[in-house]
C-alpha cells in the first residue's frame, strides 16, 4: 500500500527514452507504455535505412549516432564520407545548389521518417546510417492502435509531431522567401 | 507463381497438421477464445488497466464464469446423463421410424420398390449394423476423456496469447535482418489482421446461422430453437461433415417430438437445406471469405481441397491456414523480388563481414 506513494521506478531505458524529443512530455507510467511498442535496430556505417520511394511504415528516432538523409540523384549509391559527418551536425531542412544530394545528418534525440506515421505515401528521401548506431522504432499500426488504446499519450506525441512538422514548414518559407528575395 | 506455391504450402501444412491434431485443436480454440475475450482486455487497456492485469483479469472472469455455469448446470446434467442412454436411444429410435416410414411410403408409390421390399431389407441392415447405444457410447465417453487434457489447454494458451501476444511480435521482429524489417513488421501485422478478421467472422458466421435456424425451427414449432440452432451453428464450423451432423440432429429431433407427422421431419430437412445453401454461398463469403479478402470460388474450392487432402481436420483449417500462408507468401515474394531489399541486405551482411574481421 506504502508503495503507491512511492515514485514509479524508472529504467537508464527510460530514461533515455525520456530525452527523446517525440516523447519529451510523456508520464512514465506513459513512457513504459510506449515502451513496449518500440522496435530496437542496430545499424552499421553506411547502411541504408530504407530507400527513397520505397512505403513508409514507420517513423525512426535516433537513440545514438547520426544519420544522413540523401535525395537519391547522389545521395543513393554513395556512402556517407567522414567529412560530411563533421560538415554538417544542425538539421538543414533544404537542399542547397551544389550540396551533394545531402538534405541533412541528424543527431541523438531526433528523428526522421516521420511522414510515414500520418500516412502510406512513399519515403520522400533515403536515410542512410552516417555513423555505427542505434534507432528506436515506431511502426505505424502501433501508433494508431495508440490512437485508439491510449489518446492521451498518442496525442502528447502527435502535438510533438506536429511542432516538428510546424517548424520545418517555417524553415521551408523562410529559406524560399530568402531565396526568392536573391532572385 | 506464388499462388501455385500458396496453394502448395497450404496443402502441406495441413497434413502435418493432421499429425499433430492434439496440439493444433487446442490451438485453434485458444485463438477462438483470444478473439473472444480480445474486446474487453481492450476496453481494460483503454481505461488505463496494465495489459498483463487485464489479461489476467478478463481470463480469471471467464473461467469463474464457466464455472459458475458448470455448477449450475452440473446437477441438470447429471440428471441428464443418468437418462442419456434412452434419450439418445429414443431420438434414434424416432429417426429408424422415420425411415421406415418414408421408405414404406415410396414402396406405396413405387411398385418397384416394393417388389424389391426396400423398407424390410434397410431395417434388416439397420438393426444388424446398429449393434446397442452403449457400444455406440463407450468410444465416445472414451474420445472425450483423451481429448480433455489436450482441451484444457485452451484457456491456458488464450491468456498467454492475449498477455504475450506483443513481446512475441517484438521477438519475432528482433530476429529479421535490418534490411527486411520495416515489410516484417507489416507481414506480422497483416498476419494478425487476417487472423482477427478471420476468428470474428467465424463468430459472426455462428452468430447468422444461430439466428437463421432458430427463426426457422420456431416456425416450425420445433421444441428448444435456439439450443438447437446454437449446436448446429457450432458444429458447421466442420464445413459439410458438421453442417450433415447437424442437420441429422434436427431432423432426429423433429421425427422423435412428431411420431405422428413425418412432413414435420421434412420440412427441417428443407429447412436445413436452405440454412446450408445460405451459408456456403451468402453467409461465408459475407463473413469469412470476405475478412480473408478470398474470391467466394476460391473459398469453396479450397475448402474442397483441404477435406481431400486432411479430412475433417482439413476442411476446419483450411480457410485461416491459407489465409496466413496468402499473406506470407505474398510479402515473401515482394521481399524476394525486389532486387534493391536484397541488394541492401548484401551489402550489410559485406558491412558485418568487414566490422567483424577488421582488427584481424
Amino acid at each position: 500500500m506504502v508503495n503507491l506513494f512511492y515514485p514509479r521506478k524508472t529504467s537508464p531505458r527510460l530514461d533515455r527514452l525520456r530525452e527523446l524529443s517525440l516523447f519529451v512530455n510523456l508520464t512514465p507510467a506513459e513512457l513504459q507504455i510506449v515502451d513496449g511498442l518500440l522496435h530496437e535496430r542496430h545499424y552499421l556505417e553506411g547502411e541504408v535505412i530504407f530507400d527513397e520511394g520505397e512505403e513508409g511504415q514507420a517513423i525512426y528516432i535516433i537513440a545514438s549516432g547520426e544519420v544522413l538523409i540523401s535525395l537519391p540523384e547522389q545521395g543513393n549509391g554513395r556512402r556517407a564520407t567522414q567529412a560530411d559527418v563533421n560538415e554538417s551536425a544542425a538539421y538543414h531542412p533544404l537542399r542547397r545548389q551544389g550540396d551533394t544530394g545531402r538534405v541533412a545528418q541528424l543527431g541523438p534525440g531526433t528523428f526522421f521518417g516521420e511522414l510515414a506515421l500520418l500516412d502510406n505515401s512513399p519515403r520522400s528521401a533515403t536515410a542512410r546510417a552516417a555513423s555505427p548506431c542505434q534507432l528506436i522504432i515506431f511502426f505505424r499500426d502501433d501508433f494508431v492502435g495508440l490512437l485508439d488504446t491510449h489518446a492521451r499519450i498518442a496525442s502528447k506525441i502527435s502535438r510533438e509531431l506536429a511542432c516538428h512538422l510546424g517548424a520545418r514548414m517555417r524553415v521551408m518559407a523562410l529559406s524560399i522567401s530568402a531565396h526568392q528575395h536573391l532572385v | 507463381m506464388v499462388w501455385a506455391a500458396i496453394i502448395a504450402t497450404t496443402c502441406l501444412l495441413l497434413l502435418v497438421f493432421q499429425k499433430v491434431l492434439w496440439l493444433v485443436v487446442p490451438f485453434l480454440l485458444a485463438l477462438i477464445l483470444y478473439y473472444f475475450l480480445y474486446p474487453p482486455v481492450r476496453a481494460l487497456i483503454y481505461r488505463g488497466v496494465s495489459r498483463d492485469a487485464a489479461a489476467s483479469l478478463v481470463i480469471l472472469v471467464f473461467l469463474a464464469l464457466l464455472g459458475i455455469v458448470g455448477v449450475a448446470l452440473m446437477p441438470r446434467l447429471a440428471s441428464q446423463l443418468a437418462q442419456w442412454q434412452d434419450t439418445v436411444d429414443r431420438y434414434v429410435q424416432g429417426g429408424a421410424q422415420l425411415l421406415d416410414a418414408s421408405l414404406r411410403s415410396l414402396e406405396g408409390h413405387w411398385s418397384t420398390l416394393a417388389r424389391a421390399r426396400l423398407a424390410d431389407t434397410v431395417a434388416a441392415r439397420l438393426s444388424q449394423g446398429a449393434g446397442s447405444i452403449g457400444d455406440h457410447l463407450e468410444p465416445v465417453a472414451l474420445g472425450i476423456m483423451a481429448w480433455t487434457p489436450s482441451l484444457l489447454l485452451a484457456p491456458f494458451l488464450a491468456f498467454f496469447f492475449l498477455r504475450d501476444g506483443r513481446r512475441f511480435k517484438r521477438f519475432l521482429s528482433a530476429a529479421v535482418p535490418n534490411a527486411f524489417f520495416e515489410k516484417t513488421l507489416f507481414l506480422l501485422h497483416e498476419i494478425d489482421r487476417t487472423a482477427r478478421a478471420y476468428f470474428q467472422g467465424l463468430i459472426n458466421l455462428t452468430l447468422l446461422d444461430t439466428v437463421t435456424l432458430a427463426a426457422g425451427l420456431w416456425l416450425l414449432g420445433i421444441p428448444e430453437p435456439l439450443a438447437l440452432g446454437l449446436i448446429c451453428a457450432v458444429l458447421a464450423w466442420v464445413p459439410y461433415v458438421g453442417s450433415i451432423l447437424g442437420g441429422l440432429l434436427v431432423v432426429l429431433v423433429a421425427a422423435t417430438d412428431f411420431p405422428a407427422d413425418p412432413a414435420m421431419a421434412y420440412w427441417a430437412i428443407g429447412l436445413f437445406g436452405l440454412v446450408r445453401l445460405l451459408d456456403d454461398f451468402v453467409y461465408m463469403p459475407m463473413t469469412i471469405g470476405k475478412s480473408l479478402e478470398l474470391h467466394p470460388l476460391i473459398t469453396v474450392l479450397m475448402i474442397f481441397a483441404g477435406g481431400a487432402v486432411a479430412g475433417i481436420p482439413g476442411l476446419m483449417l483450411v480457410l485461416p491456414v491459407l489465409g496466413v500462408v496468402m499473406v506470407i507468401g505474398e510479402t515473401i515474394g515482394l521481399i524476394v523480388t525486389d532486387p534493391r531489399l536484397m541488394a541492401r541486405h548484401r551489402y550489410a551482411r559485406a558491412l558485418r563481414r568487414e566490422q567483424a574481421s577488421s582488427d584481424l
